[in-house]
């Protein structure tokens, strides 16, 4: 059997196992801590990771120090949220166009979808300032959700399209010759099929979505009311101080929704990302 | 109406011919079997009729209309793939519904379509069930059962058992013929096992190399193919070819010499200038006789094969290479079909005996000469 150990090799997997997820996750636990001591304690020396001052306080406080942090949340789940729609309804239809379809200059786009991955925003920013100037959309929501549409949809298109390449082509063929148009196959055939791949697709644009608003909203933006967390919570930022504990408390509340929705996708994710075939 | 014809039909893809020009006249009600090698063209030809490839040349025409540019709804086909293509995230029911629901019928008549399809396929009790679900028999079913829904004139089926193991197999052949009677419709089959198109095929077609080698009921094929390859794909275990030497030519036959230098005359259709051609005599191995025969060759047995109801013998060819080919398909092998019973061992020298009534004759290029014995299925009831 390949998959039996002995009792000393399985030790050796679970210190790499947790050296590995040390490393992932000591940041989040940091934060938590933080976000539970009084400002004053958090440059305590020594270090102790169990004080006695602990408390959720932080968690309270935060919505005073920052009034407008619900709606920094809020805007940041909406862009991420509109991004994520925005994408799939992009990448679906072409991911499937890309997967079927031969056509001139297939593979060239392809290919230059991949090159624009490798530039990502940060290079193209001012260029996009032009853009987003001259189109009138800067500080709007706009300025916000289309870059980071436009910049979630190669990835996506690669994504799902090889997952789509592995749906068995006599599908289609079939719902053809039984008189469905090339939408009505998409909708009842490949979408239910790809679904899988479609959530896995929909989980990476929407995290993308979610990361990357912090360089658009910086650059693009400056009215207030707009701004997604990752900016906002610069109001933590005083005059004298920084509210640390708060700031943490304020991030940790801010990925919540993201942890939430892969809680309860992460099955669709191990399972899109690692499909062999679809069952017929 | 399932009339369906074709008029020199051809497909390239590139550079490359795959259909080289195919005509054919099917009535309806027939149930025609597309059989070959693989690669020999005969999916390709059954999705051109389908509608799924582009035909690169000539007409195939349905019920009186051409329908080469039409899509293959309105064609009035159904088709059942090789490999079921259900919808798997779809039950039986709504695999079977999807042709109806695509042309937006009432809820009222998909049910009563449904559950008709259903009852003859004996699938009423799996309606609820996933394709996951279904045994491969059963999947097959539902996959016929999406064609019947749409009643269409023409059904196509493309190797629609080659996924099933050989007990279903024949058992879906018997459901296949049944249905055929029962439903009164035209059906174009495709499969690469012969014993599939002999036993459902009212005519076989079998393709070689992208043209009809040869078109006719089972048992012409058998006892008059007409020329050389189909005279070997027809038949199991494969016809044995000897090389003999035309000695000349009488009233009723050709007199031909074996390479042991014993003379036979055959009683085929003889023509003119073929004395001293090298010909082709072909032997099925049930034709093959322990005793009671016109001429005698003496084989050495190299394999004896027990089938219990049959013994099969290979023995190296007569005046040919000592041992067995390196290539398997090769016809320097000379089989024999004798009773199971056979007292045969490998190694033994055996006296293989023939009747020149029951040898076919080949030219150098694989035609046959018409074979002037009463035929049998002259006798069978017209079909």
């Amino acid at each position: 059997m390949i998959n039996k150990y002995r009792w000393y090799e399985y030790i050796y997997i679970y210190i790499g196992i947790a050296i590995f997820v040390t490393f992932m996750l000591a940041p989040f636990l940091e934060a938590f801590l933080v976000s539970m001591r009084p400002l004053s304690g958090i440059f305590s020396v020594p270090y102790k990771i169990i004080t006695e001052d602990m408390s959720f306080d932080a968690y309270f406080s935060m919505w005073h120090s920052v009034p407008k942090l619900h709606i920094y949340i809020m805007n940041s789940f909406f862009i991420a949220s509109s991004v994520t729609i925005i994408s799939l309804a992009v990448v679906i239809p072409s991911a499937w166009a890309f997967a079927r379809f031969e056509f001139k200059g297939r593979d060239a786009f392809l290919g230059g979808f991949l090159a624009i991955n490798m530039v990502g925003g940060a290079v193209l920013i001012i260029p996009l300032y032009k853009l987003m100037q001259s189109l009138g959309l800067l500080n709007t929501y706009w300025a916000m959700i289309i870059p980071g549409a436009a910049f979630t949809v190669p990835t996506g298109i690669w994504l799902l399209r090889s997952y789509m390449m592995k749906i068995p082509i006599s599908l289609e063929e079939a719902a053809w010759v039984d008189g469905a148009n090339r939408l009505y196959i998409l909708r009842r055939v490949i979408l239910p099929i790809a679904m899988p791949g479609i959530i896995v697709v929909a989980i990476a644009t929407f995290i993308t979505g979610y990361a990357q608003q912090f360089l658009f909203a910086l650059v693009f933006n400056s009215k207030d009311v707009l701004n997604p967390l990752p900016v906002g919570i610069y109001q933590f930022f005083g005059r004298q101080t920084v509210l640390w504990h708060e700031l943490m408390a304020a991030s940790l509340v801010g990925i919540l929704p993201v942890l939430i929705i892969y809680i309860f996708l992460q099955r669709y994710i191990v399972a899109g990302l690692t499909a062999g075939a679809v069952k017929e | 109406m399932g009339q369906l014809k074709l008029e020199n039909l051809k497909k390239s893809f590139g550079n490359v011919e795959v259909i080289k020009g195919v005509s054919l006249d099917v009535k309806h009600g027939e149930f025609i079997v597309f059989v070959g090698p693989s690669g020999c063209g005969k999916s390709t030809l059954l999705r051109m009729i389908a509608g799924l490839e582009d035909i690169t040349d000539g007409n195939v025409i349905i019920d009186d209309v051409r329908v080469n540019s039409l899509p293959p709804v309105k064609r009035g086909i159904a088709m059942v793939f090789q490999s079921y293509a259900l919808y798997p995230h779809m039950n039986v029911y709504e695999n079977i519904a999807f042709p109806l629901r695509v042309e937006k019928l009432k809820q009222a008549e998909i049910d009563s379509k449904v559950h008709k399809a259903a009852e003859i396929l004996k699938l009423t009790e799996r309606l609820n069930y996933r394709p996951g679900e279904l045994s491969g028999g059963q999947r097959q079913r539902v996959a016929i059962g999406r064609a019947i829904v749409r009643e269409p004139s023409i059904f196509l089926f493309d190797e629609p058992l080659s996924n099933l193991d050989a007990a279903l197999r024949a058992s879906m052949r018997i459901e296949l013929s049944k249905l055929h009677n029962d439903l009164d419709a035209t059906m174009i089959y495709v499969t690469h096992d012969q014993i599939e198109a002999m036993t459902m095929a009212d005519r076989i077609v079998v393709l070689d190399g992208g043209y009809i080698s040869q078109v006719g009921t089972p048992l012409e094929l058998y006892h008059n193919p007409e020329n050389i390859f189909v005279a070997g794909f027809i038949g199991n275990p494969k016809m044995n070819f000897i090389d003999v030497t035309c000695m000349g030519t009488t009233k009723t036959g050709v007199k031909v010499q074996l390479p042991t230098g014993e003379e036979l005359t055959l009683p085929v259709a003889p023509r003119d200038g073929i004395k001293g051609q090298t010909l082709s005599l072909g032997i099925r191995p049930e034709h093959t006789l322990l005793d009671g025969a016109d001429i005698k060759l003496t084989l050495n047995a190299n394999v004896v094969e027990r089938l219990g109801v049959q013994t099969v013998v290979y023995a190296n060819s007569p005046g040919g290479e000592e041992g067995l080919s390196e290539d398997p398909e090769e016809t320097n092998r000379f089989c024999s079909l004798q009773d199971g019973l056979a007292t045969i061992t490998p190694g033994q020298d055996l006296e293989i005996g023939l009747k020149a009534s029951d040898c076919h004759l080949f030219d150098a290029n694989g035609a046959a000469f018409k074979r002037s014995v009463d035929l049998l299925d002259s006798k069978l009831p017209d079909m």
